[in-house]
């Protein structure tokens, strides 16, 4: 079973995600303080993480930083504000996406979750080269000669988007897509801050990228292998 | 032109300007009065003192004619000459004397002719009317004139004359000319007094007016900048308060008056940070029960197959209220951020018009109960522009909406047209349309054109007004034209580029298939 661990400190919420995802196949981990939240998911791992942003004891964004420091796992930020500042510094902290209160349905919110879970380009195998990196797809490993750099499973993913067809253009539109699994969306936030992110990891010089290129007024691509 | 404006701009100048002329009026008034009383006074007093003298010298040369009666002609002529001498050497350097003797005309002719003058004076520059006037009778008589020599032309001379008798010569006119060289030389030391005076003290009240109006103009500065600055936002500027005058009285009341302006903004300012947290709490402390509302209300719904029909239907209006509910939430705190100004534009680089063909996807996907199409009219297959997407994505969504929700099954047009600068999107349906009054408040929140009409989309009643209030964020503008029977149309214009202002309208409110004259024929 997967284990999706809610962070929220509003009760009946948290009991209504947790009746709404148990009712989907999942077990779920009910944390109502954000100083609690650390303890439980060292305790118990959980597969995902539902965060809210607005939390007793330390904030939505302070715990996805804490999480983030010790496991790759995929963290879903939950905003009731729905302001810029709020979404950016959640995703800068490390969250992989963000929902804003209200879900539009029940069906978005599982959707999201099992996107986060699933393997994105589950057709692709192998190994892919880029740059001077080695992207191992299968053990889902990038190595930069023997090191190995540890990304989360949502950059992994951006990155062999863009690795498995070096060349090509993407715009944020279709990264969405293809990486969060969204039908359309026009936030394309998300696709610049995970950019960033990526970029600092595997990057030599951030400022100047040479693996993940931007293409201005249209997206990203990929440099060929080096 | 320039001057009088420069003259008009600077108070300093011009109250500077009128009190030099003024008192350049009264000075030369005053001086030339002045002037003349004095140099009248002069003039008399030299002419008393000549005049006596002159009696006193007649007299004598009278004398002592009467007493050379007897003696020769060699004597008598020793006699003139002495007197002549005595006269003319008696005289100060300032004050020269010249005596004259001329023969009466018409008297009879004798061998020796006494005729004589000093210093080789010209008889003929005694004045006519004097030498007349002396021929007529024995008094003594004067005339200013100028006086002849053979070396030099003096002015400004007297000549007082009297008739003498000279034995055995008959009757003489004997003048004296009193050279006035010292009098002129004073007279024109007094005017030129006067006139360095007069300039010296039109300089000097100059100069003190410039003071004093400095003092005056200097404060009034003050006022004018720091209300410049009050005005560009500067609210901590205030008037300095050096004295007890008037000055100080405005300065007073102007520091008042800011201060009282000060406190308002800042508690207008207060306000509104108020309201933006209270919007920002209401958010927050609505969408969550919301979101247990709605996810409990979609599994009460899931499971609605199994209730008796009444449940049933009580869940389905449940879900379908509280899907209303949210858009109606979700706009009001939209209206709630333009109204306390926090909203930002994010603007990003985009296809406009494959923005327009999802969203018109979208609504001709959930569009499947009611007949009506969108069709997209546009000869530009990409136009890029520089917006904030989510404001203009729901721009277009509410315009779409609204026109499907009056098109009354009639196809709805979309036209896209764009210039260098702008670009325009006209959203046209051929329904009921809007009529004047309508038009005016299109845009007002919570406005129906038809509120006994039922709502088919159960659009909240702000749409059109957010629109609008998206388009003015861009520096754009959000026209709507409307006749009614004709259907409605809705521009919106948009800068290409964000923060541009827009200069024109590619496409106009009024729809190219309308014309105004036909239509109330």
């Amino acid at each position: 079973m997967t284990l999706v661990m809610v962070v929220d400190d509003d009760q009946d919420l948290a009991e209504m995600l947790g009746i709404v995802l148990t009712s989907s196949g999942f077990d779920v981990d009910l944390v109502s303080r954000g100083d609690e939240a650390l303890e439980v998911f060292r305790n118990n791992p959980p597969d995902l993480v539902l965060l809210d942003v607005m939390l007793p004891g330390i904030d939505g964004i302070e715990v996805c930083r804490l999480i983030r420091q010790e496991s790759m796992v995929p963290i879903v930020m939950l905003s009731a504000k729905g302001e810029t500042q709020d979404i950016v510094r959640g995703l800068e902290a490390g969250a992989d996406d963000y929902m804003q209160k209200p879900f539009r349905d029940k069906a978005e919110l599982i959707a999201r979750i099992r996107t986060r879970l699933r393997r994105t380009n589950a057709d692709v195998t192998g190994l892919l080269t880029i740059g001077d990196l080695s992207i191992d797809v299968t053990a889902h490993e990038v190595l930069r000669g023997s090191q190995k750099i540890a990304l989360t499973r949502l950059e992994f993913d951006l990155l062999v988007a863009l690795a498995k067809d070096p060349g090509r253009v993407f715009t944020r539109d279709a990264l969405l897509s293809e990486v969060w699994g969204y039908r359309h969306s026009t936030d394309t936030r998300l696709v610049n801050v995970h950019v960033q992110r990526l970029r600092s990891k595997i990057e030599h010089d951030p400022e100047h990228p040479e693996i993940v290129m931007t293409v201005r007024g249209v997206g990203y691509k990929a440099g060929g292998p080096a | 032109m320039g001057a009088r404006r420069k003259l008009s701009q600077s108070l300093a100048t011009k109250v500077i300007l009128s009190t030099v002329m003024l008192s350049l009026g009264v000075i030369s008034l005053t001086g030339s009065a002045l002037y003349s009383r004095l140099s009248d006074g002069i003039r008399q007093v030299s002419l008393d003192s000549a005049l006596a003298e002159s009696r006193f010298t007649f007299f004598n040369a009278q004398y002592q004619m009467l007493l050379s009666q007897g003696d020769s002609v060699e004597e008598r002529k020793k006699a003139l000459a002495d007197l002549i001498i005595s006269t003319t050497t008696q005289s100060s350097e300032q004050s020269r004397r010249e005596v004259i003797f001329i023969k009466v005309p018409g008297e009879r002719k004798t061998k020796v002719s006494y005729e004589m003058s000093s210093s080789l004076i010209k008889a003929d520059s005694v004045p006519k009317a004097l030498r007349e006037r002396i021929q007529k009778g024995t008094d003594l008589h004067y005339e200013y004139g100028d006086l002849l020599s053979a070396q030099v032309n003096q002015g400004n001379t007297l000549f007082v004359g009297e008739r003498i008798n000279i034995p055995t010569a008959g009757r003489y006119e004997m003048y004296i000319a009193f050279i006035l060289t010292s009098q002129t030389e004073t007279l024109d030391l007094i005017r030129n007094s006067l006139l360095f005076t007069g300039v010296a003290l039109i300089f000097l009240i100059g100069m003190i007016t410039w003071l004093v109006v400095r003092q005056v103009v200097r404060p009034v500065r003050d006022a004018a900048r720091i209300a410049t600055q009050f005005t560009q936002g500067d609210f901590s500027q205030r008037m300095r308060i050096e004295s007890q005058d008037e000055m100080a009285t405005l300065a007073n009341s102007y520091n008042e008056m800011a201060q009282s302006i000060e406190q308002q903004i800042s508690r207008l300012e207060n306000l509104s940070r108020v309201q933006q947290r209270f919007v920002s709490d209401v958010s927050h402390e609505l969408r969550t029960p919301l979101t247990t509302l709605r996810m409990a209300s979609e599994v009460i719904y899931n499971q609605r197959a199994s209730f008796d029909p009444l449940v049933a239907r009580s869940s389905e209006l449940l879900a379908a209220q509280i899907d209303r509910f949210e858009r109606l939430l979700e706009d009001l705190l939209e209206v709630s951020r333009f109204d306390a100004e926090v909203a930002v534009l994010e603007p990003v680089d985009f296809d406009v018009v494959a923005l327009i063909n999802r969203c018109v996807k979208d609504f001709q996907v959930g569009e499947l109960d009611t007949d009506s199409g969108i069709r997209i009219d546009s000869e530009l297959p990409v136009v890029q522009i520089q917006a904030d997407i989510r404001r203009v994505e729901r721009i277009m969504r509410n315009l779409l909406s609204n026109a499907l929700d009056h098109s009354e099954g009639k196809e709805v047009v979309v036209t896209i047209l764009a210039t260098d600068t702008e670009v325009g999107i006209g959203v046209r349906d051929f329904g009921s349309g809007l009529d004047e009054s309508a038009l005016i408040r299109v845009f007002d929140r919570f406005w129906r054109a038809d509120p006994s009409r039922a709502r088919v989309r159960g659009g909240t009643g702000l749409g059109l007004s957010i629109a609008l209030e998206d388009a003015r964020l861009h520096n754009g503008e959000l026209d709507a034209w409307g006749r009614p029977g004709l259907g409605a149309h809705f521009v919106l214009t948009l800068p290409r580029r964000a923060g541009d202002a827009i200069e024109g309208r590619p496409i106009k409110a009024a729809p190219k298939d309308f014309h105004e004259e036909t239509f109330y024929l």
